[in-house]
């Protein structure tokens, strides 16, 4: 097995809870932030704090906007996350093929 | 170990990424849609007296097929519209969760209809209608699961609505003619999908990015 395929994984999608969030973002084209707290099962502070930790690396785009004039905060996959969150799959990919005997 | 870890972690990826995926199809038209459909059947039903069981129960069971036909016709062009597969996950699991109701629905529907004159009298219909709306009401609530939060709400108001009418029958309340289940349907079907989906319709457009 490669063992420097683990460095390479990134740190920030590598934590569980972002994880999970990059996960749930990959599959939606937006998902509220209500839906992503019913989703994973965090609470709200948890999930801001790991929102704000992706968008702040650019991977996670937020909008606020108003929906019967109650706020709406709907989260979407940037471009850059997405590409992020497709190479560290490849890498989890790799690591398990690797292993498998031959 | 490391092995084991990175498999884990794929298939959590992947339970996730499953159910994340929420449908979001058209709602708004489908349900304009059933609801018309829905209210145009009853007052049919009410202006041609149809009385009897079998009447009711053939009028009210293509009145479904017309509107799940007209579900799927949207749901596949919006789906061709966007350039994405119409038999989707989401769309996979809204229909297994819907099975299960509509399943016990049409069978209960074809057991009256087959044994109309002999096990069930006359007047089968109100209760027949009850029924409908419950299992209607938990199978909405069971595809809310995997499509926006409102279904959900949609659903618990056919299960509170058939709860009330059930209690009301209980308890021995007057229920007219039978033309009145024609009404009822209407109402309750037509009338809940179309105030959905004009609700639908309005909010979604007016929501805007701030």
């Amino acid at each position: 097995m490669n063992p420097d395929l683990f460095p390479q994984l990134n740190r920030v999608i590598h934590e569980k809870g972002r994880l999970a969030i990059m996960s749930a973002l990959a599959a939606a084209p937006e998902l509220t932030f209500t839906e992503l707290r019913d989703l994973l099962d965090m609470t709200d502070g948890n999930l801001t704090t790991h929102i704000r930790t992706l968008q702040q690396e650019g991977f996670v785009s937020v909008a606020k906007s108003y929906q019967n004039n109650r706020p709406l905060t709907s989260c979407t996959l940037t471009a850059a996350g997405r590409k992020a969150f497709a190479q560290y799959i490849d890498l989890l990919d790799q690591i398990v093929r690797q292993s498998k005997p031959k | 170990m490391e092995t084991k870890w990175a498999v884990d972690n794929l298939q959590t990826i992947r339970t996730l990424m499953e159910r994340s995926a929420l449908y979001r199809r058209a709602l708004a038209p489908i349900m304009i849609l059933a609801g018309t459909i829905g209210i145009t059947a009853g007052l049919t039903g009410w202006l041609c007296r149809i009385e009897s069981n079998r009447g009711f129960i053939c009028l009210w069971v293509v009145t479904a097929i017309i509107s799940l036909a007209g579900a799927l016709f949207l749901t596949r062009r919006q789906a061709l519209k966007d350039s994405e597969p119409f038999w989707s996950p989401p769309t996979r699991r809204i229909c297994q969760a819907l099975l299960p109701g509509f399943f016990v629905g049409l069978v209960m529907a074809s057991l009256i209809l087959i044994f109309s004159s002999r096990a069930w009298g006359e007047g089968v219909q109100l209760f027949l209608v009850i029924l409908w709306v419950l299992f209607y009401g938990c199978a909405v609530h069971a595809a809310g699961f995997f499509m926006p939060r409102g279904i959900r709400w949609l659903g618990w108001i056919f299960i509170i609505v058939g709860c009330v009418l059930l209690s009301y029958l209980s308890f021995g309340g007057h229920w007219g003619d039978q033309l009145q289940a024609h009404l009822l349907m209407g109402g309750i079907f037509g009338g809940l999908h179309l105030a959905y989906g004009i609700y639908l319709h309005f909010t979604e457009q007016k929501t805007s990015t701030a």
